[in-house]
């Protein structure tokens, strides 16, 4: 069934969502995949470009990782708010950050459902 | 083959500044773009680089980190001041780290970053020794089958 769909936007994934945009907002760039991690050296090896990173990280160095890998945009879950540190970087990197309060569990299963595989 | 040198840079980092890491590997990626560095090239140096700098961060008071674009190839250099490491095999084995607990509870410390950065090299060359620092340098082949 692959190929029969257009793509996800960033758009499109934060309305179905209800992501809260920190920095950025979100686009019509494709949503490649995403990973759900709380190990920066794993999202480092893995993350690959278009994905959404989901996570309980607040500190700014999710930003350096995310932009190191060419992700799309970040997702604070959980109810955490980003540092402000991690704001300023986001904004310099020009990186889209969201925040939600749903888990990552549940924000990357509406993501599956969605059609980002 | 061409083999010249086209550019140099150097980039500080200091130790225990985890809020700054990543600023020099950020921009690494940014002066091999301007440069026209092939964009996979790029990537891996990138994720290499970044890995680095943050053992610097994560272990070493201070450091830099030099970057010597070539024409066939990306070396980089990465020289702290730090406790060094006492044992390289063992730090080279996944899932083995040092860190502290602080930094574990950021999500470093995974024992994934020398691993990493090997993944990534086609060359990779680590000195070191108990009170000594880290003296690594890596080489990235611009061309090749490395399928990083």
């Amino acid at each position: 069934m692959m190929g029969e769909h257009e793509p996800v936007t960033l758009a499109q994934a934060a309305q179905a969502l209800g992501l809260a945009a920190q920095v950025g907002a979100a686009t019509e760039e494709p949503i490649t995949g995403a990973q759900v991690s709380d190990l920066l050296s794993y999202v480092m090896a893995n993350g690959k470009r278009g994905q959404v990173w989901i996570t309980i990280q607040t500190h700014p160095n999710t930003v350096a990782v995310a932009g190191l890998a060419g992700m799309t945009a970040i997702v604070i879950a959980g109810g955490f708010e980003p540092e402000p540190e991690t704001v300023a970087r986001a904004e310099e990197e020009d990186l889209p950050l969201f925040v939600s309060h749903e888990t990552a569990y549940s924000l990357a299963g509406k993501l599956y459902e969605l059609g980002v595989r | 083959m061409d083999t010249r040198r086209l550019a140099h840079h150097e980039f500080p980092i200091l130790g225990r500044a985890y809020f700054l890491g990543g600023r020099a590997s950020t921009s690494v990626k940014h002066v091999l773009r301007e440069a026209g560095v092939e964009e996979a090239v790029v990537r891996r140096v990138s994720v290499a680089c970044y890995e680095a700098e943050m053992n610097v961060v994560l272990h070493a008071r201070s450091g830099y980190l030099s970057l010597d674009i070539y024409a066939d190839r990306v070396v980089v250099g990465v020289i702290d001041k730090g406790p060094g490491i006492e044992d390289i095999e063992l730090a080279m084995t996944p899932g083995w780290s040092s860190a502290s607990d602080e930094a574990r509870a950021l999500g470093f410390g995974a024992g994934m970053g020398l691993p990493n950065i090997r993944d990534q090299a086609d060359e990779m060359q680590i000195e070191s020794a108990k009170g000594e620092g880290v003296r690594l340098i890596l080489t990235l082949y611009r061309e090749g089958e490395h399928d990083g």
